[in-house]
């Protein structure tokens, strides 16, 4: 059984005047212990709300339909009320330290020692002893449990933000852009301390960026999402060498390559709106491969090798048909 | 982490210049009732000001009943310890005090965006010393000031204008170099001083139209400042005796034993303007200033939470 | 720049702040035309002796910067001058005035800064509900209200319940120490309710505005993924954060704490300061008026320097 599984996740934003957001349409996902899942996408393809979910962080305009599954037991059986149990316990939050997730007007060693204290995990002297043993694990010296957020740079306050999350040893790791808005060399590092970690405590991680290296360098599987649905998942070597969704094979296409050697392709067009509901496969509009039934029929998840899943007509019809293999490969 | 704000599909702004007046003025009226409620208070008085000579009912300074003549059919709001009507006190006061008010605020708005606007544009040892005066007179408090200007040069109307204006500058000038400041970084400015634009062309050609919307919400909440200051220097004492303003209203309540009579209709009316004018002034310079700089976060926390739907269930299979 | 160096740096302005302020007022009363000192004619009720004395004393047959360094000394010994009124030293009429308004302005000021806080950060919870609009509403009520007009409006209303003005019951005589107190603390009431209801209703806006702004930052996401309660949140994260433009916005509104309460002393008859600064206005009692001036001016500087403190010691990202 997968440690955690989202099933039939939708999520709705009320925007006033009668209007409503559609963000996450019918989302399934599944973890098993250990492991490190990506969740790629564009801006605004519903991603973060997605991750925000499964820990019941949504705003009160927000409505949400569908399953999260912890060990079986689903955590949003009655929303808020059954959410909050879990919350740094079992599922643990890293959120982009670079931006003002820590309190600006406390310590940092307050701020780890604070949820310990909470859940009843450690407390007084054992929590700040607690609180520097994890300032280590994560590469920061002890002093810097007495200093302020402020003090240090955006790669360090990200190590912080990620000590922070282990402070109640969680089973499961949402990140959301941890290495966004770090420069290329910090963001290695955090990227090679995500693997230790998790390798180290066992730990489970979702991954949300948009960022596509990171995700192959991080993650073992991924789920590529557009307009609030999945879809393409699948292991990554998969979703680069064999992607079975146009949009998979234009978003790996359209990362620069460092050496400059693939001409960098963009994606034209533009999302659609979620306010309003969609006939037929969101991507058509922008799809170069779309014919006859995408524009009216919504295409559905389907398996498309081992493991692997995609959702777009074209895996209906036989192989030759099916996108070459050559497209969006790496040398 | 812009994470509750659903960015999805309905297209950002793009970064530039503002939208056109019209088009600001649409959107502030449609999005915003506040700023349609505070705008329409405004024009009310404005209207009465302006229509006063007409509409006033009997003329101000003959007694046309008795001495603390209390409301009836002929006198809505009563009459005060001349037996003047109380309506047309009201009228003529909401007159001059609006003349006081708009032009208090115009002399404060002259000279504090001019300050602002050198400030900011200018930067740099200009900068520092505008900013210095203006910090000292910011700390400086206003009224005592304004009580001794006005003990000092005497009260004519004329004077109340120039100490009230020459007083209330300070905050606008602050406001203003913080906006000129950050105008002034934008591509297209760089851009227009590099073709050799002189600087008053660069100025009022496109720092002033970005300056404008900020230093209209903050006018709007000027005059209220100015209407009020006006009411305590009145009430000191120091307002000009020839002339009727809301201040002087309640002025003439205090000092002539209103109170004691019980006439509570030579009291009421005037500070009820002041407040009226004020909430209304309020309403409308925080709905400019919302609307120029909106707060696009959500509060991460309410007392209601989110909200679950039955399941959907389209009938794919799990993973 | 270290820490330390924010504290010189303020206190220094506050220095020449109260420096800007001596200084006007000694030219607003000396140089500009029609500055009624040089005047002497405009003194009431001068006898010949005292004209000649007030023209030793203020050296007016001396040249500008002469004067002005008399000043100077005079001011640095305390020394403030002669009332016009009553020939009594301009410095224990302020020393008695000040002691005056001092406990009147401080139950007024503590009961507004309280109701403020509390109704804002309601409002703030309660954003868009009945209790929201409700609340902000009184506020920009009270708020918009003439401060005179609020004082004599409560006179009207509750004359009958509590004095009507004044510091004390003239029949009281041989009164002991407690029953003076009371006595007092009756009269206090009305003015500084009226100095609260003033001031509360600014201060609920300033602190409801802060509180939205705070609740939509991300540690407070951060605090509520953490699993604490939502008054947890709102008490240790957002409501501390929500302190510091609190406190700078309040610390600006110095200056109208200092017109409203002269105002309210107008109206009660309080024989504090403001009420000394409108009496020395009406009885054009100028050196009275430089002095109520100057201490005005100076205990805004002084308070606003303190407020300067408080934030330095709130926000520990202050260095600059």
């Amino acid at each position: 059984m997968s440690l955690l599984e989202v099933r039939d996740l939708h999520v709705w934003f009320d925007l006033g005047h009668d209007r409503e957001l559609h963000a996450v349409q019918g989302v399934d996902l599944a973890l098993d212990q250990g492991e490190r899942v990506g969740l790629v996408g564009e801006s605004g393809c519903g991603k973060t709300t997605t991750i925000l979910a499964v820990m019941g962080l949504l705003p009160p305009n927000a409505s949400v339909a569908g399953e999260v599954l912890l060990d079986g037991e689903n955590v949003l059986r009655r929303g808020e009320e059954t959410v909050v149990a879990h919350r740094w316990t079992d599922l643990a939050m890293v959120f982009q330290g670079a931006m003002n997730a820590l309190n600006p007007v406390k310590t940092v060693g307050w701020q780890l020692r604070e949820p310990m204290e909470l859940h009843g995990v450690a407390s007084g002297a054992k929590a700040a002893a607690r609180a520097r043993e994890l300032l280590g694990l994560v590469g920061l010296p002890a002093s810097a449990a007495d200093r302020y957020p402020h003090e240090f740079s955006g790669g360090m306050r990200q190590r912080a933000t990620i000590a922070m999350a282990l402070a109640c040893d969680p089973k499961v790791l949402l990140a959301d852009e941890p290495t966004t808005a770090l420069d290329v060399m910090v963001q290695a590092q955090i990227l090679q301390l995500l693997v230790e970690l998790t390798e180290r405590l066992g730990l489970t991680l979702l991954l949300v960026t948009h960022d596509l290296p990171v995700v192959a360098q991080l993650c073992q599987r991924a789920a590529v999402m557009y307009a609030g649905a999945v879809a393409e998942v699948g292991p990554i070597d998969q979703l680069y060498h064999q992607p079975r969704h146009p949009y998979t094979r234009l978003l790996f296409a359209a990362t620069p390559d460092i050496y400059g050697e693939d001409d960098v392709q963009w994606i034209r067009g533009a999302p659609p709106r979620l306010d309003r509901p969609i006939p037929g496969c969101p991507f058509q509009p922008r799809c170069d491969r779309a014919f006859e039934p995408c524009p009216t029929e919504r295409p559905q998840l389907q398996v498309v090798g081992p493991a692997h899943h995609a959702a777009c007509h074209l895996n209906d019809l036989d192989s030759e048909v099916q996108p070459s293999a050559g497209a969006g490969s790496r040398a | 982490m812009s994470a509750v704000l659903p960015e999805t599909g309905l297209g950002a702004e793009g970064v530039g210049p503002r939208p056109s007046a019209a088009g600001f003025m649409r959107q502030l009226f449609r999005e915003r009732p506040s700023a349609l409620a505070g705008g329409m208070l405004l024009l009310l008085f404005l209207l009465v000001a302006l229509l006063s000579k007409w509409i006033e009912p009997y003329p101000i300074n003959a007694q046309v009943g008795p001495v603390f003549g209390p409301p009836s059919a002929s006198h809505w709001l009563g009459l005060d310890d001349s037996g003047y009507d109380m309506t047309s006190l009201l009228i003529e006061g909401t007159k001059v005090s609006l003349i006081v008010g708009f032009a208090a605020t115009l002399v404060s708005m002259v000279i504090g965006g001019g300050v602002g606007i050198a400030a900011g544009y200018f930067g740099g040892g200009v900068d520092t010393a505008l900013m210095r005066v203006t910090d000292y007179f910011l700390v400086i408090p206003d009224i005592p000031l304004m009580i001794v200007l006005a003990a000092l040069f005497g009260s004519s109307l004329f004077n109340i204008v120039l100490v009230i204006g020459i007083i209330l500058w300070t905050g606008t000038a602050r406001v203003v170099r913080a906006q000129v400041k950050s105008v002034r970084q934008r591509v297209y400015v760089e851009r227009a001083a590099s073709l050799g634009a002189g600087h008053l062309r660069l100025i009022v050609r496109h720092i002033l139209p970005q300056v404008a919307p900020l230093l209209i919400a903050n006018t709007v909440l000027t005059v209220a400042v100015a209407i009020f200051d006006e009411t305590a220097l009145s009430f000191l004492g120091l307002g000009d005796p020839t002339k009727v303003t809301w201040g002087s209203i309640i002025e003439h309540a205090f000092d002539r034993s209103a109170i004691s009579v019980g006439a509570w209709w030579t009291l009421v009316p005037a500070g009820l303007c002041v407040s009226v004018l004020t909430i209304g002034c309020y309403l409308l310079g925080q709905a400019i200033e919302d609307t120029l700089n909106p707060r696009l976060k959500v509060a991460h926390l309410s007392t209601r939470g989110f909200r679950l739907r039955p399941l959907v269930g389209t009938g794919r299979q799990t993973l | 720049m270290r820490r330390s160096d924010y504290l010189i740096k303020r206190t220094g302005f506050a220095m020449a702040t109260i420096f800007v302020a001596i200084t006007l007022n000694f030219f607003l009363f000396r140089v500009l035309p029609g500055s009624a000192v040089t005047n002497i004619a405009h003194v009431p009720h001068a006898s010949l002796q005292l004209q000649e004395a007030l023209k030793h004393q203020f050296g007016l047959d001396r040249p500008i910067w002469v004067q002005y360094l008399r000043y100077l000394q005079q001011l640095a010994h305390g020394n403030l001058g002669i009332s016009w009124a009553d020939q009594q030293p301009v410095r224990t009429h302020l020393a008695t005035n000040l002691a005056n308004t001092v406990p009147m302005l401080t139950l007024g000021t503590v009961v507004a800064i309280v109701a403020g806080i509390a109704t804002g950060v309601l409002a703030a919870w309660r954003r868009g509900r009945a209790a929201d609009y409700g609340h902000t509403g009184v506020a920009l009520l009270f708020y918009s209200f003439p401060t005179q007009w609020l004082g004599l409006m409560l006179l009207i209303l509750l004359a009958s319940y509590l004095p009507a003005g004044g510091m004390s019951d003239p029949f009281l005589i041989e009164a002991g120490f407690w029953q003076r107190v009371a006595d007092t603390t009756r009269h206090m009431l009305l003015p500084s309710l009226t100095v609260a209801l003033t001031l509360y209703g600014g201060y609920a806006l300033i602190v409801r505005s802060s509180m939205l702004e705070t609740l939509g930052e991300d540690y407070v996401l951060t605090a509520r993924a953490k699993g604490l309660p939502a008054k947890v949140v709102v008490r240790r994260h957002a409501l501390r954060n929500a302190m510091l433009p609190t406190v700078t916005l309040m610390a600006l509104s110095l200056g109208s704490i200092v017109g409203g309460f002269i105002l309210v002393e107008v109206v009660f008859s309080w024989p504090g300061i403001g009420r000394a600064t409108y009496e020395a206005v009406v009885q054009r009692d100028y050196p009275m008026l430089q002095g109520t001036f100057l201490v005005l001016t100076v205990s805004v500087v002084v308070f606003n320097l303190l407020a300067d403190l408080l934030y330095f010691r709130l926000d520990p990202r202050v260095s600059e």
